[in-house]
């Protein structure tokens, strides 16, 4: 991954990029210059990922959704048109995601991940998976782990979301401060310098983190310190897999009722105690919030720019984003060092 | 329980019913606007004054190539009407200082969005908003760190309660005599620049500093005496040697780089535990790279970030004087008297002179030279600018609406994004707002400020642009003294006070606690200026400003215990103060705040802005934070700022 690629960053691209090689170099550029990624999902924090990595100028990028435009979309999908309702989504989201940025390869693809051999996820630096059942989640994590491809995946339920990163053995580069004396005698003076060093994070899958044990010794301790948004993103993707989610047919109060029952559920079954979890979050974690979105999507984002470019320490494992208390928090959730 | 019960956010009715105005349509702009339109919002007005540079592309998304040059206003406004025909957006192309955007234009708002990069503006939006009661949400980007916060009348603390620190300037003796860092170098070619080819600035000398108090001898006089065609003081101006030699290359370069070089070895005493300078011939440069390797590695790099030889640095010299003297000429053919040019960092024979000079003199001190690439940045004070930051801010911008908007100030925040969590697993920091501070100049019942300057030596004209104007932010400001007469100083109305211009303060008999009465009508903004008479201000500072009385009595007493003596050889710009001149280097669009090296232990810093900046920072009180930062607070540690902010 730290190897120099044989990528050439013409005179218009500096130019175009400019703002951010003066901030992480033009060596991470070059990396994302070379990276393909993959973005399953195309709602609203879909949407937000494609436009930031499509800024930022990776090779390509590949649109998955093989669901079509609904009402909701209208308040957090920014790359489809009102007059898109009941087609695809991918199909309809390629044209303005291209507009953002010529130089990017971006392509669509209207198939189910469910339907896409193993080998499928090959073609790819970075998956970053939105939308998708735990299942489906855990599946993809499994094939990238063993690839050393870059694992993401993310949701936004209302006012929550939470980010999940897998780099597996991942190496990057750190610039380091020092200070460097110049001069001599009562002269000598003391000016800021900088190097880069090399530096590693180890990374778990999904199913770890699924498999940690809050009932061991170590899962007591955490567990109050464990941000609560981490579980309520168990309860809502239980209630993703039950398929009512995006189910017109119930009301917001049915859903809010079901989302309590699951919330029960949920806690049991992991064996963390009911009242970890307030039952506020109900009221407030239907849709995609569009600002929630921007939010996570940016974090998300540059946490798959970093993983790319090999530069800077990353978010390892989790970001929750709580819109209710305004908290972002990072926390690495599974292991138990 | 008398309930009638606070909402936590604004609900659909209320959205829909909001007037909004968006200042600024840059990167943070773009995103907001994109958040404002999908979260339901439908009256929207966005003022800009800036068009489109291809710079930006990188992360203003409404944006594309085509609309390089045309207003970002107006395109943005065409972009983001497209995700709701139904909203209505209003786009104006201009400044928020035009007399237009009155009280009357923001009053018809229910909150007003900051997306700005510069402190002038925010200042200025910020007193139209406490004006007509409006609140107001700001926020800033600088790198990987941003900003968002709440500004309420009689609630929170107002953009100006709490004194910004200012750019870092350099002592004169620094930059004229003994450089030792990078920038040291750059901020003397950009001084050369404006002795060529700008306007001229007495504080921006260029030559060899006689009077620097560590030369403490008279080395340089007897070589002065000896010599009578090398040094500095001989010469009447810069420009006007120059022009007598009509910018001949060769001959400014052995001027500045060989004979002024000579005279500053002179000056023995400064080189006693410094590495002596080296002159340098325009005949005879050498042309190897400094610290340079093999050409392979140079073919990884842009063309910008190839290290010019000091020959190069001589080609490149003298080729953009040449160039840069013929407009000269064509500009003062023009107009007489402003005819001069102004230092562009995106200007290539600009940015070629800065890099050659300062390539060359650093070359001469044995300072690390810098490339062109990284010279623009130096001189342009140009903050680095990302989408994802961007839109992270931009988010949280509305999060803070949808409360403000139900009037829910008890749950409104400062939220910082930092870089990496340093406290409690914190990436996004969420603080409570600090109540006002009831000393501020601006929205405290007095508005009061303390200015210590020289009486004998500080004219009107001084007192009116670089005081009033670009220190305190006021457009068009009254004075009055309080001399029980009224005598008007300066008047906004053109034509009745420009015969004061030139003269002294004390010539109008004000001196040490003098009272000057200034009101801006426009800003609907006023202000007493309480003179503090003082000889004894650094070299080539011309006043500083002190927030409030509780400061400056604070300052007083610390005078008095410690003697009263003189702060010789003291650093300048403690934070509290605001030294207003020197080498600020300031890009209308992108400037930059700098840190100190040292923080003191109980302040948060945080850096500002998308792009362009400010030259400020925050500083806040530790105990304005909230209770659970625990003791270890976050702060956005100074070396890794530096880093996001390009060293300086």
């Amino acid at each position: 991954m730290l190897e120099n690629k044989e990528i050439h960053i013409s005179e218009d691209e500096a130019a175009l990029y400019d703002r951010q090689i003066r901030l992480w170099g033009l060596d991470a550029q070059k990396r994302l210059r070379g990276s393909r990624i993959l973005v399953i999902g195309m709602r609203g924090l879909g949407a937000e990922i494609c436009k930031n990595v499509v800024l930022a100028g990776v090779k390509s990028v590949t649109l998955m959704d093989h669901t079509n435009v609904e009402k909701d979309d209208e308040t957090s999908q920014f790359l489809v048109q009102r007059t898109d309702e009941g087609k695809n989504r991918a199909e309809c989201s390629l044209d303005r995601t291209q507009q953002l940025n010529p130089m990017v390869h971006v392509y669509k693809d209207t198939e189910s991940v469910a339907a896409k051999p193993d080998e499928f996820f090959h073609n790819f630096e970075v998956v970053c998976a939105t939308c998708c059942t735990t299942q489906e989640m855990i599946r993809i994590n499994n094939v990238c782990h063993s690839r050393g491809i870059k694992f993401f995946a993310g949701d936004v339920f209302g006012y929550y979301g939470y980010m999940f990163a897998d780099l597996n053995d991942h190496e990057y580069l750190e610039e380091v401060h020092h200070v460097v004396s110049t001069g001599y005698g009562a002269k000598k003076q003391k000016i800021p310098d900088s190097k880069m060093a090399k530096r590693n994070s180890r990374f778990i899958t999904l199913q770890d983190v699924l498999d940690f044990d809050w009932a061991s010794t170590k899962g007591k301790m955490l567990m109050n310190k464990t941000p609560e948004t981490y579980f309520i993103s168990l309860v809502l993707l239980r209630f993703r897999s039950e398929q009512v989610l995006h189910n017109a047919q119930l009301t917001k109060e049915e859903k809010q009722k079901k989302v309590l029952g699951l919330k029960n559920t949920v806690m049991e079954e992991i064996g963390i105690s009911d009242s970890i979890v307030s039952d506020k979050f109900v009221s407030y974690c239907m849709g995609e919030l569009s600002p929630v979105c921007a939010i996570l999507g940016g974090v998300l984002s540059q946490e798959i720019i970093k993983a790319v470019s090999a530069k800077d320490m990353p978010h390892n494992n989790f970001f929750f984003f709580d819109g209710v208390d305004g908290k972002g928090l990072v926390d690495c959730i599974g292991t138990y060092e | 329980m008398a309930n009638v019960e606070q909402r936590e956010f604004a609900g659909p009715e209320e959205i829909r019913a909001a007037k909004l105005l968006v200042v600024g349509a840059g990167g943070i702009g773009c995103e907001l606007l994109k958040n404002l339109v999908l979260t339901g919002f439908r009256y929207i007005e966005v003022i800009d004054l800036d068009t489109i540079d291809v710079s930006n592309l990188n992360r203003q998304f409404l944006f594309r190539k085509q609309h390089v040059g045309k207003s970002k206003a107006v395109v943005a406004r065409e972009s983001v009407q497209a995700l709701n025909p139904d909203a209505k957006i209003i786009a104006h192309h201009s400044s928020i200082f035009e007399k237009t955007y009155g009280r009357d234009f923001f009053k018809k708002f229910n909150v007003v969005l900051n997306a700005l990069d510069n402190r002038a503006a925010r200042n200025h939006v910020n007193r139209m908003c406490l004006n007509v009661d409006v609140p107001l949400v700001e926020s800033g980007t600088a790198g990987y760190l941003g900003q968002v916060t709440v500004i309420k009348k009689g609630i929170t603390e107002c953009y100006e309660c709490q004194p910004k620190a200012t750019q870092k300037t350099y002592p004169g003796c620094t930059i004229r005599n003994t450089p030792s860092e990078p920038i040291h170098c750059i901020v003397w070619a950009k001084h050369l620049f404006n002795q060529l080819f700008g306007e001229e600035d007495p504080d921006q000398d260029v030559s060899p500093d006689t009077a620097d108090p560590e030369a403490a001898g008279d080395a340089g006089q007897e070589a002065l005496a000896s010599d009578g065609v090398t040094g500095g003081v001989e010469r009447s101006s810069t420009r006007e040697w120059a022009k007598s030699c009509d910018w001949d290359p060769v001959k400014l370069f052995n001027k500045l780089f060989r004979d002024d070089i000579k005279y500053l070895l002179s000056m023995a005493n400064l080189w006693q535990h410094r590495r002596p300078p080296t002159p340098l011939d325009w005949g005879n440069l050498p042309d190897s790279v400094p610290g340079s390797s093999t050409s392979a590695q140079d073919s990884d790099l842009l063309e910008d970030q190839r290290m010019w030889s000091a020959k190069m640095c001589g080609q490149m010299f003298g080729r953009s004087v040449n160039t840069l003297k013929e407009r000269l000429k064509t500009k003062v053919a023009e107009d007489k008297e402003h005819g001069y040019l102004i230092w562009d960092k995106d200007d290539d024979p600009s940015l070629d002179f800065v890099t050659a000079a300062a390539g060359i003199r650093s070359h001469i001190f044995g300072i690390a030279q810098k490339t062109r690439f990284d010279v623009r940045s130096m001189a342009g004070n140009i903050i680095p600018a990302i989408a994802t930051t961007n839109a992270v801010i931009a988010g949280l911008i509305v999060m803070e609406l949808l409360k403000v908007l139900c009037g829910n100030y008890s749950k409104c925040k400062t939220v910082y994004l930092v870089r990496q969590p340093k406290s409690k697993k914190k990436l996004l920091v969420p603080c409570e707002l600090v109540k006002p501070n009831p000393a501020c100049p601006v929205c405290s019942e007095k508005h009061e400020v303390t200015v210590r300057l020289n009486c004998e030596t500080t004219t009107v004209k001084t007192l009116e642009e670089k005081v009033l104007k670009d220190a305190l932010t006021m457009v068009a400001p009254d004075v009055e003294i309080e001399d029980g007469k009224g005598t008007i100083l300066i008047s906004s109305e053109e034509g009745e006070t420009e015969g004061n211009h030139g003269k002294f303060l004390k010539d109008f008999g004000i001196g040490h606690d003098s009272r000057l009465k200034c009101d801006d009508f426009f800003q609907d903004f006023e202000v007493v200026v309480n003179i503090m008479q003082s000889e004894d201000l650094e070299r080539g500072v011309e006043f500083e400003l002190i927030g409030n009385v509780a400061q400056l009595k604070a300052k007083m007493d610390a005078k008095a215990a410690s003697g009263s003596t003189p702060r010789n050889g003291q650093p300048n710009g403690t934070a509290e103060t605001t030294s207003a001149n020197s080498d600020v280097i300031v890009d209308d669009e992108e400037d930059i705040e700098i840190e100190e090296e040292e923080v003191e232990e109980d302040e948060m810093e945080k850096d500002e802005e998308e792009g362009a900046g400010d030259k400020m920072l925050r500083k806040r009180k530790a105990e304005n934070l909230e209770k659970d930062l625990g003791s270890k607070r976050p702060r956005v540690e100074p070396d890794q700022s530096d880093d996001d902010l390009i060293v300086l």
